[in-house]
């Protein structure tokens, strides 16, 4: 079936993936965070015991998410278009690969792109934080540390997967835009207001929550359905120290399951409306 | 299989209309138009900027959709995939992946026609060797020429041993010795078999290289057939004399050799496609101008 070829999306998304690692920004940006992630280690001077694990974390996890949500959107829109204004998609979409593989491909292929970011970002995250507990062991000693480390190392990759997860929400949604908008500068800002929509429904669900039953609530209900909840994925003060519950299993399958429907929702708008676009 | 008796396109009724902004107006490209192109032949699409060849040729590769009518290649609707497993496509002007190689560009394109791996090496450097690109194929493509682009651009169009090709103004911007050479290659491929749809300015290429040709004028078919017999002057004959007046063959060979002169050969005079071209295309303006005219001032 030439309809979702997994050998084609394949070889779509790694030379999606080896364009996308050859641009200036994707570097540029990369080498920021990592330098504000490893910034976070000099605010050791203003001794804040053992919250500095918690403010390296927050600040790292904070960075990945505001970095990556720079990228997932830039990425996306200027891989898309280029192929488009360089009419290299003409050449491809004229071979037998049908629009929907493209789309795909394109997806994955930053997909990689933010799974080689978030992966970088987390073991340099993980890498001084466990260099800083270490210190902080040494420096106070069996009376704060009686229990061995307090950081579960794991949480972070837990973190970094679900934050990936979004990630490719956010490639999605700006693929779907992109694919009837006619320039790259209105898919970036479109997309950025989605995210801030996104980032802020929970407000909306709280409020039909209150409504009395009627159109206004229905509608509400209508958009939260519309625009995924991101505040699903910030799960960040839940996880990491030893003292809190991990987040269980079940919770992480259903946030997977939760963006994976998002993503092929998204993927099947992007392709039905990319099918009568001229190429 | 193909059968050869098929036409390798089939173009039926076809009117192509794009809306023009938000009021709901439309520009008809392609009005009508019905075309066939034989199997194993070198086939010509003619026109001016704006003509709709460029239109006809995506709704042939399947990247538009007909407004009315259809196409088909092969018998498959050329709006399926399928239909294009037997195409390769040359675009005008064409821009590759800049950070790829040539035989990387040629390997990507050639699985992403479904070239298996056990063959994929040998199909590559056949093509590679076909277009002459030996020598360059280990080099970035983003450091080579415009003649260089077009041939590697041929290399990936029929490295999956496609049957009908595509080429949209593949020697745009070439040298004339880099325009023959593409033209000998088209030559090769249809010597293998191909059929070849080709898009072109070059009239004197085309002229020296196709079997038939289309002129398209504001979206419709003006003229259609083989070259010798477009250009031909079919109302008169022409006598190739040296030093004598034209008249009937065999009083002007006796007036010719009773004078001393000789009768080299007798053949139908012909129009340069160049000169037919431009008839063509003036004829139907000047009707449209007038047209246009008219309908403003109908006095």
């Amino acid at each position: 079936m030439s309809f979702l070829s997994p050998s084609r999306i394949r070889l779509i998304a790694a030379n999606t993936f080896l364009e996308a690692v050859r641009q200036k920004f994707f570097n540029s940006l990369l080498f920021i965070t990592l330098a504000l992630v490893a910034s976070s280690t000099f605010f050791q001077q203003f001794d804040f015991g053992t919250s500095e694990l918690k403010f390296i974390a927050d600040f790292g996890f904070g960075a990945l998410f505001f970095f990556g949500s720079i990228l997932a959107i830039t990425v996306t829109t200027q891989l898309f278009f280029n192929e488009i204004e360089n009419r290299t998609a003409l050449t491809m979409l004229a071979k037998p690969v049908h629009k929907f593989d493209f789309l795909a491909g394109k997806l994955l292929g930053v997909q990689l792109l933010m799974l080689a970011f978030v992966c970088l970002l987390s073991f340099v995250l993980a890498g001084i934080l466990y260099w800083r507990e270490t210190v902080l062991m040494s420096q106070f000693g069996p009376e704060t540390f009686s229990e061995g480390r307090i950081l579960r190392y794991g949480d972070i990759l837990i973190f970094g997967f679900l934050q990936w997860l979004k990630f490719g929400l956010l490639g999605a949604i700006t693929l779907f835009v992109a694919s009837f908008s006619n320039t790259n500068i209105y898919t970036i800002i479109v997309s950025f207001c989605i995210l801030v929509v996104c980032q802020l429904q929970y407000i909306a669900r709280d409020a039909y929550g209150d409504m009395e039953q009627g159109v206004g609530r229905l509608l509400v209900q209508g958009l939260g359905l519309i625009f995924p909840n991101f505040q699903l994925f910030n799960v960040g003060d839940q996880l990491l120290f030893t003292s809190q519950e991990a987040l269980p299993a079940a919770t992480i399958l259903r946030i997977t399951l939760y963006a994976c429907v998002y993503i092929a929702g998204f993927l099947l708008l992007a392709h039905l409306s990319f099918r009568r676009r001229e190429i | 299989m193909v059968a050869m008796a098929e036409s390798a396109i089939s173009i039926r009724n076809l009117t192509k209309d794009f809306p023009v902004g938000i009021s709901g107006k439309k520009l008809r490209a392609v009005e009508g138009l019905n075309l066939d192109v034989g199997d194993n032949e070198i086939f010509g699409l003619l026109g001016p900027n704006g003509s709709g060849k460029s239109t006809t040729i995506k709704i042939v590769l399947g990247l538009l959709e007909p407004s009315v009518g259809a196409c088909t290649i092969y018998g498959k609707s050329s709006r399926t995939v399928a239909a294009r497993r037997s195409v390769g496509f040359l675009p005008e002007a064409p821009y590759f992946y800049r950070y790829l190689s040539g035989r990387e560009l040629v390997c990507y394109y050639a699985r992403l026609c479904g070239v298996g791996k056990a063959g994929l090496a040998h199909d590559v450097d056949s093509v590679i060797d076909l277009v002459g690109m030996n020598e360059a194929a280990h080099r970035r493509v983003g450091t080579y020429s415009k003649g260089m682009l077009q041939r590697i651009g041929l290399a990936q169009a029929i490295v999956h041993d496609p049957q009908l090709i595509i080429l949209d103004e593949p020697t745009a911007g070439v040298d004339p010795l880099g325009a023959a050479a593409i033209a000998d290659i088209i030559r090769e491929l249809k010597s293998r078999g191909k059929t070849i749809l080709l898009s072109s300015h070059l009239l004197a290429q085309i002229e020296g290289l196709c079997d038939r040709v289309a002129i398209l004028h504001r979206g419709k078919l003006v003229s259609e057939g083989r070259i010798d017999e477009l250009v031909a002057e079919k109302q008169a004959d022409s006598f190739v004399v040296e030093g004598l007046e034209p008249g009937g063959h065999a009083a002007v060979q006796k007036a010719i050799e009773a004078e001393g002169g000789r009768l080299v050969r007798v053949e139908k005079p012909r129009l340069s496609l160049d000169a037919f071209f431009l008839n063509e295309v003036q004829k139907r303006e000047s009707a449209h101008e007038a047209a246009v005219v008219e309908k403003e001032d109908p006095k």
